[in-house]
């Protein structure tokens, strides 16, 4: 379904992604890991369209969409919940969810507003705050919900746990389950490796902007330059 | 005393309106591209000054001739953003206050130019005068507070209740994750300043109705627009609206009671009485 292929990305003259190829399939979950500034979110935002692709190409359901504008490639059905959660500060919770569904003209959009508040229940108590008032898990189910509400065929976390609470971390990883189980196509950055690898079906370890192993996500979790590095066994 | 503070609150209305609407424009623009438009009150006097043009020049009736202006705003804020702004649009900031400072030169030559160096008045006929009690109201000033009314309400109906304005408030909020949310970033700066300019016209068309238009009078009105902002908090809406009904108020009275001569230093004063005591100004969030 999205195929990077030779990827570089780079910022000014300093590359920080060299040339990786990575594969997701229709209905898979698949993680992206490594330590910090390994290029994990240069690799998303350059799928989305949010920094330009030095070299190598981005595939998405047998179109090339490299470089495309980051509208068009929310319209072709990527939507990335972004690291940092970046809900829109001032608009309302609800503001915001509308928000997640710009892009769409249909008539449902008020029936899945509806159903994100069931998923959340907390968002339709906050419904008319200001999300810059919720809590950081409150965003971050926010950021989670607002992407949905755009109905992509792939929708891309980057570090969804990052900064929260162990048990919010919990509830946050339930909830990506919950939307593995309902048929979405997934992929996922995160720190939080052993989770990640808990939830993803396949994984890509990268380190200092090249992927150095990738697999199924229960062999990477059982090899040990994995477990020693990441896992901290 | 009651009567005469009344009568002045009357007048500060309107010309509050004509501030509220240049802020708004003002506001727009900064929240999305963060840019200070200064050009914005010269572009507002030469809608002014069309409409001036069309009724004098051409004998349209005034009804007809505002929403012709109306319409050229729109198209000449579209020009200002793709001929003046865009280019810059990736550069240091101090690249767009330098284009922003030329044109409003550039303007205020051209309004020069068309429409000469006298002073203007807009003919709209309206010469009516009613009394309520002591006030006198004429019938012109309550047109253009119900004209500036609609207008404002328009415009926050269009950002609070339509998807193509809740997208200027994420771009202004967060540029990247509307982005994400599949809002086109190269557009909204367009929309922005053909609905700002337009409100600019509107603007100066009040201006030149109620009171003149002459050279210079518009980078006045940018200052006051500015201050406006900064009264009422910056990147608020309710607050340019709080803010310019206040500045207008303020003006008037002190013009009633004191002078008119001073009624600027005053406006001015209250602004940094307000400043003092309220650094992000009067609705502004605190940082
Ligand atoms: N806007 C930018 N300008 C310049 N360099 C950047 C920019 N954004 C990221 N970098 C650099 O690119 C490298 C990769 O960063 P990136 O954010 O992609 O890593 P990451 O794997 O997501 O890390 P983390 O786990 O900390 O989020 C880092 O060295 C970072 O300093
Ligand atoms: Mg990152």
């Amino acid at each position: 379904m999205l195929a990077l292929r030779d990827l570089r990305v780079n910022y000014g003259a300093i590359e920080v992604v060299h040339g990786i190829s990575l594969d997701v399939a229709a209905g898979e979950c698949v993680a992206l890991i490594g330590a910090n500034g390994a290029g994990k979110s240069s690799t998303l935002k350059a799928i989305c369209g949010l920094v330009p692709v030095g070299s190598g190409s981005v595939q998405f359901e047998g179109r090339d969409i490299t470089n495309a504008s980051g509208h068009a490639i929310v319209r072709a059905g990527i939507t990335m919940c972004p690291e940092g959660r970046q809900v829109f500060p001032q608009m309302s919770v609800i503001q915001n969810l509308r928000m997640g569904a710009y892009t769409r003209t249909d008539k449902d959009q008020d029936a899945d507003l509806g159903r994100m508040m069931d998923m959340f229940p907390i968002l339709r108590e906050r419904q008319t705050q200001a999300a810059g008032k919720l809590s950081g898990g409150e965003q971050e189910m926010l950021a989670i919900a607002r992407a949905l509400m755009a109905r992509p065929r792939i929708c891309l976390f980057d570090e969804p746990s990052l900064g929260l609470a162990p048990k919010i971390v919990a509830s946050v990883f339930e909830t990506l389950a919950q939307i593995k189980a309902m048929g979405m196509t997934i992929l996922l950055v995160e720190q939080n490796s052993m989770m990640a690898l808990n939830l993803a079906d396949r994984a890509y370890l990268f380190e200092a902007g090249r992927i150095v192993m990738e697999g199924p996500a229960k062999e990477l979790k059982s090899h040990p330059d994995v477990m020693r590095a990441y896992l901290g066994h | 005393m009651l009567i005469e503070i009344l009568q002045q609150t009357i007048n500060g209305l309107a010309i509050g309106g004509v501030y509220v609407l240049i802020a708004l424009g003002l506001t727009t623009v900064f929240g999305i591209l963060g840019i200070a438009h200064f050009a914005h009150g010269s572009v507002s006097m030469f809608g002014g000054y069309l409409t001036f043009f069309l009724v004098t020049s051409q004998g349209l009736p005034v009804l007809a001739a505002i929403p012709i202006a109306l319409v050229a705003g729109f198209v000449l804020g579209l020009l200002i953003e793709i001929v003046a702004y865009r280019p810059v649009r990736h550069a240091n900031h101090i690249n767009a206050f330098i284009v922003a400072l030329g044109l409003t030169m550039m303007v205020e030559g051209i309004n020069l130019q068309l429409f000469g160096h006298e002073q203007i008045v807009i003919p709209t006929g309206l010469s009516k005068v009613f009394r309520l009690g002591g006030v006198t109201v004429p019938e012109l000033r309550i047109y253009v507070i119900i004209a500036a009314i609609v207008l404002v309400a328009a415009m926050m109906l269009f950002v609070e209740r339509t998807k193509t304005g809740q997208a200027i408030r994420a771009v202004a909020e967060n540029r990247d994750a509307a982005i994400l949310m599949g809002v086109n970033v190269n557009s909204i700066p367009l929309i922005v300043f053909g609905i700002s300019t337009s409100l600019g016209v509107a603007a100066g068309i009040m201006v030149g109705a109620l009171f003149a238009i002459a050279p210079g009078i518009g980078e006045g009105f940018v200052v006051k627009g500015f201050a406006v902002l900064i009264l009422g908090g910056l990147g608020s809406f309710p607050g340019a609206i709080l803010g310019g009904t206040v500045l207008g108020i303020t003006e008037s009275i002190a013009a009633g009671f004191i002078s008119s001569a001073y009624k600027d230093v005053i406006a001015f004063v209250v602004m940094i009485l307000v400043l003092l005591i309220r650094p992000q100004g009067l609705l502004g969030r605190s940082p």
